[in-house]
């Protein structure tokens, strides 16, 4: 959505976009000195064609910060080819550099060292704290002037982050503004209270002041250790017959664990399946699996892993367990895209792939599936998309999949099969592309014999080894212009 | 390129439409033979409901055709006749609505054979006669009473192909067919179609997005209804049980050692079956099934057509053994494959004839999961929600026979009573109830009915959700909303 909503803002005419002096944007002045605009060109690839790419150019706003910093979302700053920062909503650009940047709390830092920049710029308000009944705008240069909307605040809530899984609490304000989403401040008065992340409709989802201003305080102290997250599943607990299974007494209360996955750092897994969660650092846990915010209202207790904690650090979590309450220490894992057997996201990674006489080999990852378009996870093939839901093991911590077949005479009668899961190649098995390159140093005899998942697909083909491939694979690649026979990320395979 | 020959599942990429019509009145002019045996049919069919196993679906009106066979019988589409409360036939150009009743049905290959109660029906009326598989590029003439008129219709088409192809109505066969570009619309079902005054097919589906494309049931198909009938019971086309591929592959077929003469089909994989030995084995090469050489491309050649080579099995009835040359560890063998039904994938395939099975209890409603139990879900049934469902149905049984339950169970859904007012499920599949593992409904009575616990406790896949209810608050809601809501028993099974 917010793909196309950028694409129609590119293609808009000087519409009338002005600051208009409205109750609550202070003096409009403030911010002409304060927003920027931030153009990123960057690299998008073809995962169907993981050898080529594009450019593509995205524009969003930042903040400045004091320090010679900008302030905006991490959206569309990956594989970045160029950053360009414009003031005043015209003239000239200057050359950015992105000083940092957090994928999964979606915040960059952008700088430039060019000094005429900095000229005139006037450093924003940051506020935690937000008035539900305050008069909000959301301000964005377009079309060399400085557009105004007003915003009306609908409710603070939980939800997936844009860039990736992590639940966090967001704001959600419902504004006649088109093509938002890509970091337009919502202000309050001469502060700003949060950035835009997403549009639908007239529905925009905003980061909060009061989760961003933490974290740049961490870093600016050193002591930022990146987002965590509770690595476990719980359901609510309303069915009083099942708190009285549990043996819980008095009124009802907290959740119960239903799933407690091998964590990702190998840590020890302090919980249970049928622990009731009734208490997370002084927080108690209703049965809808809400706790109450001082600052928002009901939230839910996934926004207590990141509220004022880092990934590394501790809840203190009072259970119910076996019919007694106890308390117990938990450390909270970091999130990273590649704790899930399907990789979430490969931000900053060109795409890994490996060609042997045609053949196509790339790792499953979210990246791999979103080819599909904004309705991926409809459209993308079934059992690849379910991979998503079965969790890393040590024997199968990734996956790599046939994902097509160039054909040559080599590879012929094997032109059909596609998005297929490696199981092993000359009996070695296979996880990541590097595994195919050691397994095709050991041949069966003459032979390659590589084996699939077991499933209703191919199990089975048998390739020539030797001279024979290597011929093969030289041209297929000539004859079908691809520069290089693989790719894979710094520090792996040859 | 790979060509798979089981029919065990296979991919629905295609949608077929099965051409039944809502009915008007009889016709009132006169026609030649052999029009006098072709049979206007008349359905009123109630199909059950497979979220709300007690109930069925309002009675829906349907008209198809059929025509006269031999053994005063009429022969006509199992789609046609599917879950019908009363079928009424009548003849060419009478407007008296006889009784009928479906005496067979063949839901894989979609073809049912009628009896009329009342034996006046047939007076006058010469049975057609069964001709030959017809060539491709020669003339045929499809009889039946399409929508749009109330005439009997008469379309001319060429035979635009024979092939293999998916039948709609059961969903996860694949069987022989005939492609023609005679218009075949909804009512041409169970149609003859004519060539040289002889039945070479019975008319049954259309494809969707596809202009001038019916499909017909050809003479060998149906010829093997027939014989499968002759002992009053029938019993489908079997499978070999084996997923082949081509071998077309230099390599490969260098690794197997056997020469690059365009012939033979890998085997390269056995399909889980269980309690089943499979005299196959991965990487035998099928030299020739029956009569018929296999090419290296799979297929084989029947009457001048290239067909997949699943064909020289599914000609042979359940339980016979089906002679097969085959290569095996770079010697050439002859063995007897036998054949068999195969029951196991019922559930990921349309179903008909048993009325959904299911339990209640403390208006709780568990049914076997099923491919008719997922369509009930409608566009839902695309949700990533549904996905562990669809998983069980269609892949583990492939991926994990072992894990593989022979009846998945799913919570269809939760009927509302005080006594589950706060149970939030549904549409979820039942992993464990009381600690018991349900592999089948049974288990699903069974491990209720034991429990002694003062708690029923249900646990649900893939995330281990889990509810609980008062076991004696449940026990006594069963019978209050089998009340409420009208079901008449706790159970069907």
């Amino acid at each position: 959505m917010r793909t196309l909503l950028f694409i129609l803002s590119l293609l808009c005419g000087p519409v009338a976009a002005f600051a208009a002096a409205q109750p609550g944007a202070g003096d409009a002045s403030t911010w002409t000195r304060s927003i920027v605009t931030i153009e990123v060109a960057r690299k998008q690839f073809d995962y169907y064609q993981p050898w080529g790419r594009r450019t593509v150019r995205a524009q969003k706003t930042g903040l400045v910060l004091n320090d010679r910093e900008i302030l905006t979302t991490a959206d569309a700053m990956f594989d970045r080819t160029l950053v360009r920062l414009q003031k005043n909503g015209r003239g000239r650009w200057f050359v950015g550099d992105v000083s940092w940047v957090d994928y999964q709390a979606n915040l960059a830092i952008v700088t430039t060292k060019e000094s005429d920049f900095w000229t005139d710029l006037k450093p924003v308000k940051l506020a935690s704290k937000i008035d539900p009944d305050a008069p909000l705008q959301i301000v964005r240069w377009r079309e060399g002037n400085l557009e105004t909307r007003r915003a009306e605040f609908s409710q603070f809530s939980v939800r997936e982050g844009q860039l990736c899984g992590l639940n966090h609490v967001t704001m959600e304000v419902a504004s006649d503004i088109q093509s938002a989403g890509w970091s337009e401040p919502v202000i309050n008065d001469s502060h700003v209270v949060g950035l835009i992340t997403s549009q639908e409709g007239r529905e925009c989802n905003a980061t909060p002041m009061a989760f961003i201003e933490p974290i740049l305080k961490a870093r600016a102290a050193g002591s930022y250790k990146g987002l965590g997250y509770y690595h476990f599943f719980w359901q609510p607990s309303q069915n009083p017959a099942l708190q009285a299974r549990l043996k819980l007494p008095g009124e009802a209360r907290g959740v119960v664990v239903i799933d407690v996955p091998r964590r990702p750092d190998a840590g020890e897994s302090v919980l249970r399946k049928e622990d009731i969660i009734l208490n997370i650092d002084g927080f108690d846990i209703d049965v809808e699996g809400d706790y109450q915010d001082p600052m928002f209202g009901y939230l839910m207790l996934e926004n207590l892993s990141s509220r004022g904690k880092w990934a590394g650090d501790v809840s203190r979590i009072k259970i119910w367990r076996d019919g007694k309450e106890m308390e117990v220490s938990y450390t909270i894992p970091r999130f990273d895209y590649d704790n899930a057997l399907v990789p979430g996201a490969t931000y900053d990674k060109e795409p890994e792939y490996l060609i042997v006489g045609g053949l196509v080999f790339q790792p499953l990852t979210d990246s791999y599936l979103q080819a599909w378009g904004a309705e991926w996870k409809r459209r993308s093939p079934f059992r690849l998309f379910y991979y998503r839901e079965q969790e890393k093991t040590p024997e199968q911590p990734s996956l790599v999949i046939l994902s097509q077949v160039l054909p040559d005479p080599y590879n012929i009668g094997y032109t059909d099969n596609r998005w297929i899961v490696l199981s092993k190649i000359n009996g070695q098995r296979i996880t990541t592309l590097p595994d195919i390159q050691e397994a095709l140093k050991k041949p069966s005899g003459q032979f390659h014999v590589i084996e699939f998942a077991s499933g209703d697909t191919l199990q089975r083909l048998v390739l020539a080894a030797g001279s024979e491939e290597q011929a093969a694979t030289q041209r297929v690649l000539e004859r079908y212009g691809i520069e290089k026979g693989f790719y894979f990320a710094p520090g792996k395979g040859k | 390129m790979v060509r798979r020959h089981h029919v065990h599942r296979v991919r629905k990429q295609l949608i077929f439409l099965l051409l039944m019509a809502g009915w008007g009145g009889p016709g009132h002019c006169l026609a030649a033979d052999p029009e006098r045996s072709v049979i206007q049919i008349m359905v009123f069919s109630q199909q059950p409901s497979f979220d709300m196993p007690w109930r069925f679906d309002p009675v829906r009106r349907s008209g198809g055709s059929g025509f006269v066979m031999k053994g005063k019988r009429i022969m006509t589409n199992a789609h046609v006749v599917t879950w019908g409360r009363q079928i009424l036939v009548r003849r060419y150009q009478d407007p008296k609505p006889y009784v009928a009743e479906v005496e067979y049905v063949g839901h894989d290959c979609d073809l049912a054979v009628l009896r009329v109660k009342d034996d006046s029906f047939f007076e006058n009326l010469e049975p057609l006669e069964f001709g030959e598989l017809p060539k491709v590029r020669s003339s045929v003439v499809t009889y039946g009473y399409p929508a749009g008129g109330e005439e009997i219709s008469y379309t001319r088409g060429v035979v635009s192909r024979i092939e293999l192809t998916i039948y709609a109505h059961i969903g996860n066969r694949q069987l022989l067919s005939v492609q023609t570009d005679a218009a075949i619309n909804p009512g041409n079902s169970g149609g003859p179609v004519i060539q040289d005054d002889k039945v070479v097919g019975v008319a049954f589906q259309g494809l969707g997005g596809l202009e001038n494309a019916g499909f017909f049931i050809p003479p060998p198909v149906i010829m093997h209804f027939l014989k499968d009938i002759e002992d009053d019971k029938y019993q489908g086309f079997p499978q070999v049980g084996a997923r082949l591929v081509d071998l077309q592959n230099p390599a490969y077929r260098s690794y197997l050692k056997l020469s690059d003469n365009n012939l033979g089909a890998r085997v390269d994989s056995l399909l889980p079956r269980p309690g089943f030995e499979h005299i196959l084995k991965p990487d035998d090469v099928i030299l020739k099934i029956g009569e018929f050489p296999v090419a290296s491309d799979g297929t084989i050649l029947y009457q001048g057509n290239r067909l997949s080579g699943s064909m020289g099995f599914l000609m042979a009835q359940h339980g016979e053994k089906v002679p097969v040359q085959l290569w095996r560890d770079g010697k050439q063998m002859d063995l007897e494959v036998p054949v068999f039904i195969n029951e196991s994938d019922r559930a990921s395939g349309y179903q008909y004839d048993s009325l959904p099975r299911y339990y209640v209890y403390g208006g709780l409603v568990f049914t076997p999961l099923s491919l008719d139990y997922l369509r009930t879900l409608g566009r839902d049934a695309a949700e990533p929600a549904v996905g562990p469902l669809y998983y069980e149905l269609r892949y583990r049984p492939f991926e994990e026979p072992d894990k593989a339950r022979p009846e998945p169970v799913v919570l269809s859904t939760v009927m509302p009573d005080e006594a589950n007012a706060n149970v939030n499920a549904g549409r979820e599949m039942v992993d464990r109830i009381n600690g018991v593992r349900i592999e089948k409904l049974e288990d699903v009575i069974r491990a209720f009915e034991t429990n002694t616990n003062a708690f029923d406790t249900i646990e649900f896949l893939p995330r281990n959700h889990i509810e609980s209810l008062v076991r004696s608050e449940a026990v006594d809601a069963t019978a209050r909303v089998l009340k409420t809501y009208g079901i008449s028993r706790d159970r069907r099974l």
